[in-house]
């Protein structure tokens, strides 16, 4: 029977330990190879084998040689346990193997440890709401499993389990919501990590071969958010700046080193600005964008700050936390002229090209520059070789050999807008005019619900950019003019060629589509007012609090107060529900009396569940010279406590009964 | 060594608590001032881990890893809580304890009373010698744990201090309290082997003319009544019809037997006392009517359980008088 009891008992704490290792590792399953979630339930499946199945256990030196293999296993697989990932890889191996050889409740108490651990550390590469709502179910079913585990005595059924653990959770919560607003957030890291490059990052990149490109992916991740306060530009103005491309070696155009002036003053601004805020998802490294062209900006945080290349572009101060939103605000005239004065020397710069390239092209741009050899003329003349011909605008392009702008002209006449940039880009250097290519992002999708635009990687756009002496750098985008509608549509909806992204295949849904919106905006509050609660957030919630000048200490002495404020009243407010409940019964107050008199005649006092009755008979056994009055003050104490006794007689007599009782049989004598 | 300074800490807090707080009465209810609390070795990993989670959190500045370390930070302290509210309140009663024999183990009995709404979970009792629990109480409810002394000699063992603890919720923390309970329990001396009779001059002169009759003639039942000893009662009969009976035998009582300390000249004190103890539990068995000459004490002959506690009491706290 016993042994029954404790067998039944051994499974349910097993069961519960599973799970709880179960749950903290699933966060990981999709970021670790494969064999490590196999692994973990292949010892899940041992241990319950062992338990049910009397399967062998692995004995100290297996278990010794498993854990040297696992962590083998993880150095082949990461080359490092640093960073991240790979100190996860190492937990998650440590928690399956642990989970193995657990028994005492030491080992119960490390297994939930690294339980903790293990859904940490996935936490704290950010972390989206749906994320936030499972720590919330983990830390409940956590709790439980904590009370299970911390049980000296047998499991507890489920039900006031789940009632203790509601008890804890619920006053938890405000301490928990005070804290993450009150505690001192640190404007930088405590210590430097190292570089952790090696995570992949999506987006624009310094360089751009649209030769070798022939499956252009785009995916439909968020490159960032924009507010706009007031009317936003229409969508044929959103083009947004980034990495100016200015070197060309004949197949890549590459990002120039180096600053050669200050250009900020060189624009001239025109009709109305726009203002509005990014917030740039992670992974831009320190690239940001804007619409052309900014003239002032902001980062929100002191953390970051922001830079104007000499090629307009604006640049981020990298933080170093990679996995940070950069949010900042911009200024910016879509109606504007940047005159930079080029020298002679940069003229050449922007007219290079290699020797011996593209001569049919050269050839086609020596035609054009007989027919007129007008520099005002001659762009719009090039874009008309794009605008006749049948070029074709797909994602899909065939390869490009060696001169990549004579096959693209004269040959295939299929791309997307790196073809048609760099195409240009050639045509306009041959013919002597300054000229670079400008990436970036063209577009943006307004979230109704969140009011604000959405540009997502597969808004990444090329376009050239040309100088005149007058008129300064000039936008001139092929695909404006090859594909209009690219532009004011956007690309995966404008072009039937496009691939069938997510976006693009429940583009006409409009409920999944109207769902993915709204998801959308929750994310973006999310990330604005949880992921991105930090020092500056903070301060304003400071100041709207009325401190004047907020200070870290502030906040300190701020968290400490509410903490302990609310611990106290949780206190008195148990202190209160475990107060006795006084014997409001006269009856049970005299009787107690009795008993108390009894008990001085080594009599014991009622033992749990004894009647009134059966404790006289008891006492009564015990003294039989005291019988009668026993049997009589027991008789008068359940007429006076559960009968009628209006006038109070039965109380009187049992008042005296006993008084009569203390003074013949137990007077107090010590 | 790290296990000695513990102990010679908690001794040192024993003491203490035992100054500030003075004796306690028999019924004690557990009040806020009276409730220690610490954190178990669980409960000190447990805020290293939370420590270790706060500077990776500032270091990573990440949010939801914030909210994880905050929510368990406000958890451990909410359990604090809980954990010292878990004996607040609860009134611990002492349930006496039955006389042994020297050598035996003297049993406290522990009555926890739960008056509050609330569940208990997890309650513990522990002295120097034993260890009582875990029990739950529910709310309302009382619950009898019992502690165990090791008793030498004769007299009163002392109940001495005992703690009420525990750990519930979540092993985190251990709430406990110290009671100093003015509790004893009376050990009787050891029985001698059995083998020595009793000496034959002991009996009383004029009842000797009523040795060896035919003693075990089965005469009839009639009621019980307090003093009649137990191997009379007719208990299959009791269990047919639950009335309590006893068998009369014709041959009547066994010759009553007077046991004198004074008659064992050759053993010592305790031997003597331990051989009287014998005597009497034999006679009280046999049903004969017995009685105990001490110095300075005489109990008449008489029968039954009451009388048999009285000699044993008497023989237990013997005190030779100088």
């Amino acid at each position: 029977m016993t042994t029954l009891a404790a067998n039944t008992t051994g499974i349910a704490r097993l069961a519960w330990a599973a799970g709880l290792v179960a749950a903290a590792s699933l966060l990981h399953w999709t970021s670790l190879p494969p064999w490590m979630p196999a692994m973990l339930m292949g010892c899940i499946l041992w241990r319950f084998g062992a338990r049910l199945l009397r399967w062998p256990l692995p004995g100290p030196w297996l278990m010794r040689i498993l854990t040297l293999t696992s962590v083998a296993a993880v150095l082949a697989e990461f080359r490092t346990i640093n960073g991240l990932v790979p100190g996860s890889a190492l937990l998650f191996v440590m928690l399956a193997l642990k989970f193995l050889e657990a028994r005492a409740p030491r080992d119960q108490m490390i297994l939930s440890l690294l339980a903790y651990f293990l859904v940490f550390a996935s936490l704290l590469d950010g972390g989206g709401p749906l994320e936030g709502l499972f720590l919330l179910a983990f830390i409940a079913v956590s709790t439980l499993g904590m009370l299970q585990v911390g049980r000296q005595g047998t499991l507890l059924a489920t039900r006031p389990t789940t009632r203790i653990a509601g008890k804890l959770l619920i006053p938890a919560a405000p301490i928990m919501i005070v804290l993450f607003l009150l505690f001192p957030r640190l404007p930088g890291p405590i210590w430097s990590i190292p570089g952790t490059n090696s995570s992949a990052t999506t987006g624009l990149s310094d360089s751009m071969s649209p030769g070798d490109i022939t499956n252009l992916g785009l995916s439909d991740e968020v490159a960032f958010r924009v507010e706009f306060h007031g009317q936003p530009p229409p969508a044929s103005a959103l083009y947004w700046r980034g990495p100016v491309l200015t070197n060309f070696d004949g197949r890549s155009w590459t990002r120039p080193a180096g600053m050669r002036r200050s250009v900020e003053d060189t624009i001239v601004t025109q009709g109305e600005p726009s203002e509005y805020r990014v917030t740039l998802e992670p992974g831009a490294r320190g690239l940001a964008f804007a619409l052309e062209m900014p003239t002032a900006w902001s980062a929100q945080s002191r953390r970051h700050s922001l830079r104007m290349t000499s090629e307009y572009q604006l640049l981020i101060a990298t933080s170093d936390r990679p996995n940070d939103r950069v949010i900042y605000s911009v200024t910016s005239y879509p109606n504007h002229r940047a005159i930079e004065p080029l020298t002679a020397s940069e003229r050449e710069i922007f007219t290079r090209l290699p020797a011996g390239s593209n001569p049919r092209t050269r050839a086609l741009v020596a035609s054009l520059l007989e027919d007129d050899p007008d520099a005002a003329t001659i762009v719009e003349r090039s874009l008309d070789v794009f605008r006749g011909s049948d070029f074709f605008y797909t994602l899909t392009p065939p390869a490009l050999g060696q001169h990549t702008a004579d096959e693209f002209i004269f040959e295939t006449r299929e791309g997307f807008c790196e073809h048609y940039a760099s195409a240009l880009a050639i045509m306009l250097r041959m013919a002597g005019l300054p000229t670079r290519v400008v990436t970036g992002y063209q577009g943006g999708e307004l979230n109704p619900i969140g009011g604000y635009h959405v540009v997502r990687q597969s808004d990444a756009h090329a376009w050239t950019e040309a100088w005149t002496p007058e008129d300064g750098w000039t936008r001139v985008d092929p695909i404006a003019a090859v594909a209009p509608e690219r532009i004011s549509l956007g690309l995966t909806r404008g072009n039937a060629a496009a691939p069938s992204t997510f976006a693009g295949r429940i583009g006409n849904l409009t409920i999944l589509r109207q769902a993915a919106l709204a998801w959308d905006a929750v994310n973006t509050y999310w990330n604005d007012w949880v992921v991105g609660y930090g020092p500056a957030l903070q301060r304003s919630l400071l100041e709207w609090l009325g401190f004047d000048r907020p200070r870290g200490h502030h906040l300190l002495w701020l968290t400490v107060g509410a903490t302990v404020a609310m611990l106290v009243g949780l206190t008195i407010w148990l202190g209160f529900a475990s107060r006795r409940h006084e014997h409001r019964d006269p009856a049970a107050r005299v009787f107690a009396r009795f008993g108390a008199a009894l008990r001085r005649r080594e009599i014991d006092l009622p033992h749990p569940g004894e009647t009134p009755t059966a404790y006289a008979a008891r006492a009564s056994r015990l003294l039989p010279e005291a019988r009668d009055a026993i049997t009589a003050i027991a008789a008068c104490y359940l007429r006076a406590r559960y009968e009628a006794d209006a006038s109070g007689a039965a109380l009187r007599e049992l008042k005296a009964e006993v008084g009569d009782f203390t003074t013949r049989y137990a007077r107090a004598s010590r | 060594m790290f296990a000695a300074a513990t102990q010679r800490l908690e001794a040192l807090a024993a003491t203490w608590a035992r100054r500030r707080q003075g004796d306690d009465a028999h019924a004690v209810t557990l009040q806020r001032r009276r409730i220690y609390i610490l954190p178990t070795r669980h409960g000190l990993v447990f805020s290293a881990m939370l420590f270790a989670m706060l500077l990776a959190s500032l270091q990573y500045a990440a949010s939801l890893a914030f909210a994880m370390t905050f929510l368990l930070a406000a958890l451990g302290l909410v359990a604090m809580q809980h954990c010292h509210n878990n004996l607040l309140h609860m009134i611990v009663r002492l349930g006496g304890a039955d006389p042994v024999f020297a050598g035996e183990e003297a049993v406290f009995r522990l009555t926890l009373d739960n008056g509050a709404g609330l569940p208990r979970l997890d309650i513990v009792a522990e002295n120097a010698d034993s260890k009582a629990g875990p029990v739950d109480l529910d709310a309302g409810a009382s619950a009898t744990l019992q502690l165990h002394r090791p008793t030498a000699k004769r007299g009163y063992v002392e109940l001495s201090r005992f703690s009420v603890a525990t750990t519930h919720p979540g092993n985190l923390f251990r709430a406990w309290t110290w009671v100093h309970m003015d509790a004893r329990c009376l050990v009787y001396p050891a029985p001698a082997a059995r083998g020595r009779p009793p000496p034959a001059g002991a009996s009383l002169p004029g009842e000797r003319a009523m040795q060896r009759r035919e003693d075990d003639d089965f005469a009839g039942l009639r009621t019980a009544t307090p003093s009649d000893p137990p191997r009379r009662l007719a208990w299959k009969v009791y269990a047919r019809s639950g009335q309590l009976l006893v068998k009369d035998f014709a041959g009547g009582v066994e010759q009553p037997q007077l046991f004198e300390f004074q008659a064992l000249r050759d053993l010592d004190v305790e031997e003597k006392l331990s051989q009287l103890t014998r005597w009497c539990l034999d006679a009280a068995e046999a049903g004969t009517a017995f009685g105990l000459v001490l110095p300075g004490e005489n109990i008449p002959l008489a029968t039954g359980e009451r009388h048999l506690h009285r000699c044993l009491r008497a023989l237990a706290l013997f005190a030779e008088r100088p």
